[in-house]
């Protein structure tokens, strides 16, 4: 049960700076890298009209979010953000459902993930928000309805990443704590698998989708 | 004079008495609204009393999880203290009795909406039925969001060692921590119901929407979610923050406020929120070549909605920081 807040962690003293790497964090994600570009290559290999099983799924799951990202962003900005858009769900499924092998741990469960992938999307919405609009009406629309609303509206915006990010976090690590808390609680016999499946696979690639959707809608927002 | 083991005994059982009775609330409402609307699905229909009641236990079953989170917190607060030899500790387990029991409400609530409807759509709809089932889990699952945020406090409050944190102001960080996310989450997890209800209401009326339905759903869903979020990052600020001794009595009611700031900012929001949601996903089922205009507008008006909650989150980061 000492686990529960306990992270693995190296400290570096360089030129003067003070580095601190969660190593688990930084392995895990590692891993599910290694199994997404693994993935790719088999989807790559000997492409064909008579798909092989991987060529199959990566096909099923670039449809699916090429069709979502053409809804909300119009076919014509669909081909440059699909990528992101795919990629980004296909990481956090991954890595949500990564906790159900034993050993291994969600890199969503510590929150520079999550934190790290809300202030990406952030940058991406309001970066793509200027190009499409210029700066003046970007940043005429932080003085909407009247000039001195314009701090709250930054709040406002900065409020959507704390809220994008530990909606994941909070899942994650919920689901993981409650796992562990009740194995110890019913010595790991019966339930333990079932509540991986509901937390584990069921919450994880709903939180995932809507990690997803969110940023999607976001960078619309900003752009149209 | 009570001696302090005395004391923090006493107060984790008063801590289990606040999670379980608080959180006995929500759950149960919830179940009755789907037991009750099972009933009306089977005046219209009694041939289908099989389906229909194996869908209401099915939702009952996830509306009831918030309870069972209270039921696990409460019974670690009963059998899992030590000896301890610090007063500061009667704290802890208060705020996560509250922080269990409040946030529990909502989502119990709210678990049970989505439940009831299930019934009256595959009544409605027998064909699309598993459609209905699947959207009501997913629904229902993402109401529970709230509850597991109030769970992770309640845990955190349990777990994490404050036997070295000063009684005075420390008291009133832990007992801020609790009360932040429970009350916070009260909002979030009606509005969660409401919105994942006109869902499942959708998909029976109209399965042929089911990805524009559910898609709308989820975004509603977890932007609604945003207020419960808030209270929950105060509690981890409260929990997480470096407390010097200072017995001044404003050093104890800043947190304090800081907490009632997030979490009662968050009531109205997140049930407003949800409202917004609701009719947003109920008109994509009707309407689905407006889907794109509807979760503009959606987006639009949840944001003007939400100003409110983030008026409060900047008084309670003002108390935090500032003060």
């Amino acid at each position: 049960m000492e686990d529960l807040t306990y992270v693995p962690q190296l400290t570096f003293e360089i030129l003067g700076v003070h580095l601190v790497f969660n190593t688990m964090t930084i392995l895990m994600t590692w891993i599910v890298m290694g199994i997404l570009i693994v993935f790719g290559i088999l989807a790559r290999h000997k492409i064909g009209i008579i798909p092989n099983p991987f060529q199959v799924v990566a096909e099923l799951f670039v449809k699916a979010f090429y069709d979502l990202t053409e809804d909300a962003l119009g076919p014509d900005l669909a081909k440059g953000y699909f990528p992101l858009i795919c990629s980004l769900f296909m990481f956090l499924l991954l890595c949500n459902w990564l906790g159900v092998i034993p050993y291994l741990h969600e890199p969503t469960k510590d929150l520079n993930t999550p934190l790290s992938l809300g202030i990406l999307g952030f940058v991406i919405a309001h970066y793509s928000g200027i190009r499409a609009k210029g700066f003046g009406t970007y940043a005429k629309e932080y003085c909407e309805p009247i000039f001195f609303m314009a701090p709250l509206n930054v709040i406002g915006e900065i409020a959507k990443v704390v809220s994008i990010s530990f909606r994941l976090y909070g899942n994650i690590m919920g689901g993981s704590i409650i796992i562990l808390v009740v194995s110890h609680l019913v010595y790991s016999l019966v339930l333990p698998p079932l509540l991986l499946m509901f937390f584990g696979l069921f919450v994880g690639t709903i939180q995932a989708f809507v990690f997803t959707m969110l940023t999607l809608v976001y960078i619309s927002l900003q752009v149209k | 004079m009570w001696e302090t083991i005395s004391l923090v005994t006493a107060s984790r059982f008063l801590g289990a008495g606040l999670a379980i009775g608080f959180g006995a609330i929500g759950a149960a409402l919830g179940e009755g609204y789907a037991a009750g609307l099972a009933n009306e699905a089977l005046s219209y229909r009694p041939l289908k009393s099989g389906d229909v009641l194996k869908n209401m236990l099915v939702g009952q079953a996830i509306a009831e999880s918030a309870a069972i989170f209270a039921l696990v917190i409460a019974i670690l607060l009963i059998f899992g203290g030590g000896e301890p030899e610090h007063a500061i500790l009667a704290w802890p387990a208060i705020g996560s009795g509250l922080a269990m029991g409040l946030s529990a409400i909502g989502s119990g609530i709210g678990a049970g909406l989505p439940a009831g409807a299930v019934c009256v759509g595959i009544v409605r709809q027998p064909a699309s039925a598993n459609k209905t089932l699947t959207t009501m889990l997913i629904g229902s699952a993402v109401c529970q969001t709230p509850a597991i945020f109030g769970m992770v406090i309640a845990f955190l409050l349990l777990f994490l060692d404050f036997s070295q944190l000063p009684l005075y102001p420390g008291w009133a960080t832990l007992l801020g921590a609790g009360l932040a996310t429970g009350i916070a989450a009260i909002g979030p997890g009606v509005g969660n119901g409401l919105t994942a209800m006109e869902g499942v209401t959708g998909v029976a009326r109209n399965p042929g929407t089911y990805n524009d339905t559910n898609r709308t759903m989820l975004v509603g869903l977890g932007i609604a979610q945003s207020t419960a979020i808030y209270g929950f990052l105060v509690s981890l600020m409260l929990l997480f923050q470096t407390v010097e001794p200072n017995s001044a009595l404003v050093a104890s009611m800043a947190p304090l406020g800081a907490a009632c700031a997030a979490g009662f900012g968050g009531i109205g929001p997140g049930m407003g929120i949800g409202y917004v949601g609701a009719s947003a996903v109920r008109w994509v089922a009707r309407r689905p070549t407006a889907t794109a205009t509807l979760t503009r507008t959606m987006l639009v008006g949840m944001a003007v909605t939400e100003s409110t909650a983030i008026y409060a989150l900047i008084v309670a980061l003002l108390l935090l920081i500032v003060v």
